[in-house]
């Protein structure tokens, strides 16, 4: 981050190159209230998509949608004329490990995995808000994303947390919130016995928990044993048994699934597939269960033999036989920004445009609880204006907020294409 | 002179015996087979087709609207308005756009399949730091679902190399993308062969990690330097033996060698480079290298810091193969921008070409075209379409050394060109309609020209 010491000499830089003059209001803070008037705005609610429409921010949050007046203390230059240009829910990735890695084969820079990481590793307390892939990541109008751990040699991968992309030191929003395991085939060893050792773990848990109530009731039993203070591991089966925490589960043969859909129904969790190559085999299964799925849209290869019907058209089948479709990049944190172009794909593919944009929205925020992914009164003001149709290649960040306040996409590839494209005579190093 | 050609299989060599009456008695001359696994590719069912009114993007800089194109006897036949050809099978191309087959110069498919299990890990032979005497095609499996998928994509030909763990990786192989059985009979008949090479982190790494040479950048250079002087001597030996025999003496031929083979092809230039090389200096040290021992440094795959040198690598001549947007796995990787084609592609005589690497996005090369060309034109860069459809046809037909017989909506050139629904860089951009060599290959809505591999078949 050398290269862009502070907001002021990136508006400079930016400036010079005669471009972007959009993205000038870098970190004003909306306590006041900003309007955005006259847009093409994609609320991701019932009230659909709204033209020529106004939305007041005020305090971090969405005030108003179409209010009758503009707020009295408004300043003019707080209103912003987004006439052609359309508005949407900041989008949402997920299960990636941005903030936790700078350069992959860089050991010290990658903080995801710990081989002896298991159910209670929490990998937030290592989220770098200052890693360059933050501002990147903003070119494709994230705003919000959940990490997962890369975890270790367990099927207990650790702790989810969310963050939103303001590259501030207070960007984790949540941390712990829900379970990251991983199944399927192994090269070594059965799926059968992870499927078991996780049932086992719940079921154990359950009763246990069920004893402890009967010694509550039963006074005549009560000894020391009952107050025992429960372990770490065990105040996070708790959250799951009790539905507080989500499980997230990735799997990906159709058989795997439907075990999962028998571990969701037992224990009654709130269970999310992730990767979910195959889902389309067994997407009623899954619209009965009310079990969403996180996948990769750009996914259609038979990479193993648990991925053998993984299809392009996979998230239009899953959305048209009723699951809960969340899109997300895959794994590769480096370009989580790429996230619209892989619900773009999908719309190639025969989703809707609408689903297309509730998946990386609306859907997303549901799936992980956060508040976020919908222009409606009273939400989290991450906001995006585009220049055109979010989803496609030409279209680009014109502006952007998140809780209100706006941030910028000017990343560290930007200054190294300002500084070659620099006309200047003199060594590029002295070009800043 | 009467010439009888005797394959000796054992030794993969032919030797030619001539009857020489007149100077001294010479043993049966010694020559090298250099096409020992020939192409028996033969062009699908062909068919005479005119495509309407389409937008023609022709990869030399040209965009024409409302056009024909007349496909006969697998060549490009006529192009224009208002053409008529009684016979011919119509194609409504009107709201289409057409484009040339797009060719990746970077694919692993088929050395690395679908699904990626560890018996199918054919493409990295990670033995030693020089396997140039390793062909790709030998590992090739035809059944790789991912050659369907590129299809899909409209590709038309790509290059297969073998991966990047050492300096010289092996050679890479040039194919039709058509359903085939065999390698063979994929094989793009009369394309040059290339000569995968690798700077940088991954045989320093590999090799470092068994405390070999090169465990540094330094020692990559000494690797290279040291297997192109035995080249060297090798070509000599070879040539003087030529020259010997020619003058009708009675020389001993030059042991053989299959490593030395690859590399003499090279310094003959009838082998190209394909060097993965991420970074700037490597790529100017790696352009001295070729100067130092006459040889053509050829295309730099990946090259993230091409845009760091885009004059001299347009001087020299290099192409340089490259992705809009991925970064950050390697050190060498961490200053991508996303203009890095756009401005590798500014300068005069330069050769930018988009590649994959990648059984994922080579499916969709053009929108990776597409990426680049939007981002360049938000940094001012007077590009279009017309522009951007030269990364992914042209260019890489030139890095290949086929640009004579594909890569261009031109008179004359192989009938390879693809059918879009619309703009093919936009995101909802699909090949509708794929032809290599005048014959229909893909079709998107008819099932009868969606091929699938044995491996998918009877899948449920």
């Amino acid at each position: 981050m050398r290269l862009l010491k502070t907001p002021l000499s990136r508006v400079a830089l930016f400036l010079s190159a005669g471009i972007g003059a959009a993205t000038l209001a870098i970190g004003s803070v909306s306590a006041a209230p900003l309007a955005i008037t006259h847009a093409k705005v994609h609320t991701v609610t019932g009230q659909g998509v709204l033209t020529d429409a106004t939305v007041i921010i005020e305090d971090g949050k969405i005030l108003a949608i179409n209010p009758q007046a503009l707020p009295a203390d408004l300043a003019a230059d707080s209103i912003i004329d987004a006439r052609g240009k359309t508005l949407t829910p900041g989008f949402i990735n997920s299960f990636n490990q941005l903030g936790l890695v700078e350069v992959s084969a860089v050991g010290e820079s990658q903080d995801s995995r710990e081989k002896k990481a298991d159910i209670i590793f929490d990998p937030s307390l290592a989220f770098n808000p200052r890693s360059s892939l933050i501002p990147y990541s903003r070119k494709g109008g994230i705003t919000r994303n959940l990490v997962a751990p890369g975890g270790g040699e367990s099927i207990f991968k650790g702790q989810a947390f969310a963050v939103d992309l303001s590259g501030e030191f207070d960007s984790v929003l949540k941390s712990g919130l829900g379970v990251y395991v991983v199944l399927g085939g192994k090269s070594k060893g059965s799926r059968a016995f992870d499927l078991q050792t996780l049932w086992h773990k719940l079921e154990d848990r359950q009763k246990a928990l069920a004893k402890q109530e009967a010694k509550k009731d039963d006074k005549s039993k009560k000894d020391d044993n009952g107050d025992k203070e429960p372990k770490r591991d065990e105040l996070i089966l708790d959250a799951l048994l009790s539905g507080e925490q989500p499980l997230f589960v990735k799997a990906d043969r159709a058989s795997d699934l439907l075990q999962l859909i028998k571990l969701k129904q037992a224990f009654k969790l709130d269970l999310v597939l992730v990767g979910a190559a195959d889902a389309a085999l067994v997407a009623k299964q899954l619209a009965d269960a009310k079990v969403p799925v996180v996948i990769n849209a750009l996914r259609n290869l038979p990479e193993s033999f648990d991925a053998m019907h993984t299809s392009l058209t996979s998230p239009a089948r899953l959305v048209a036989a009723g699951v809960k479709v969340v899109l997300n990049t895959g794994g590769d944190t480096h370009n989580l920004y790429q996230l619209r172009f892989t619900a773009g794909n999908a719309v190639a593919n025969g989703l809707s445009p609408e689903q297309a944009l509730a998946s990386i929205t609306a859907n997303a925020a549901d799936v992980f609880h956060l508040d976020a992914g919908r222009i409606a009164v009273g939400q989290a003001a991450d906001l995006v204006l585009w220049s055109g149709d979010p989803l496609e290649l030409s279209t680009r960040v014109e502006k952007m907020w998140i809780a209100g306040e706006e941030v910028d996409t000017n990343s560290r590839q930007d200054a190294l294409r300002e500084r070659y494209l620099s006309k200047s005579t003199a060594p590029k190093a002295y070009v800043k | 002179m009467r010439k009888i050609t005797l394959p000796l299989l054992a030794a993969g060599v032919s030797v030619t015996l001539t009857a020489c009456l007149d100077t001294q008695q010479q043993d049966a001359r010694v020559t090298i087979n250099k096409n020992p696994y020939p192409s028996s590719y033969q062009p699908l069912a062909q068919q005479q087709i005119l495509i309407k009114n389409a937008t023609v993007l022709t990869g030399t800089g040209e965009k024409l609207d409302n056009t024909d194109v007349l496909l006969q006897d697998g060549k490009i036949a006529q192009l224009g308005k208002s053409i008529s050809a009684s016979g011919a099978m119509e194609i409504d191309g009107a709201g289409k756009w057409l484009t040339p087959g797009i060719i990746d110069v970077h694919s692993h498919l088929g050395v690395y399949p679908s699904p990626s299990v560890g018996s199918h890990q054919d493409g990295n032979e990670m033995t030693s730091p020089n396997t140039s005497e390793v062909w790709a095609e030998h590992s090739v499996w035809p059944q790789d679902p991912g050659f369907e998928a590129a299809r899909a994509g409209g590709v038309t030909t790509l290059q297969i190399l073998p991966g990047s763990a050492n300096l010289f990786g092996g050679r890479g192989v040039t194919l039709r993308n058509v359903p085939s059985v065999t390698m063979q009979g994929m094989k793009f008949p009369d394309a040059p062969y290339g000569l995968k090479m690798a700077c940088g982190e991954n045989p320093k790494r590999v090799y470092g990690e068994r405390k070999e040479l090169p465990s540094t950048r330094m020692g990559n250079m000494a690797g290279y330097r040291a297997a192109w002087a035995k080249a060297t001597e090798y070509k000599r030996a070879w040539d003087k033996y030529e020259r010997d025999y020619a003058a009708g003496k009675n020389p001993v031929a030059p042991e053989r060698d299959l490593t030395l083979d690859t590399l003499k092809g090279v310094l003959d230039g009838e082998i190209l480079i394909h060097n993965h090389c991420y970074k700037a200096e490597e790529m100017a040290m790696m352009i001295d290298l070729g100067k130092e021992f006459n040889y053509h440094s050829g295309t730099f795959h990946h090259a993230i810091e091409a845009y760091k040198i885009a004059q001299p690598l347009a001087e020299n001549g290099n192409c340089a193969a490259m992705w809009p947007d991925w970064w950050g796995f390697k050190m060498e990787a961490y200053d991508m921008v996303q203009e890095n084609v756009a401005i590798v592609d500014a300068a005069k005589n330069s050769c930018a070409i988009v590649h994959s690497d990648s059984d994922s996005t080579i499916q969709r090369l053009n929108q990776e075209a597409g990426k680049i060309l939007y981002r360049a034109k938000e940094s001012g860069f007077a590009l279009t379409e017309a522009d951007a459809v030269g990364w992914i046809t042209l260019n890489p037909a030139k890095s290949l050394g086929i640009s004579d017989k594909t890569g261009s909506v031109e008179i004359g050139k192989n009938a390879d060109v693809v059918l879009w629904n619309g703009n093919p860089f936009s995101v909802y951009a699909q090949a509708e309609q794929v032809f290599v060599d005048g014959a229909k290959v893909y079709d998107r809505v008819d099932e009868k020209y969606q091929a699938k591999s044995d491996f998918l078949l009877g899948q449920k």
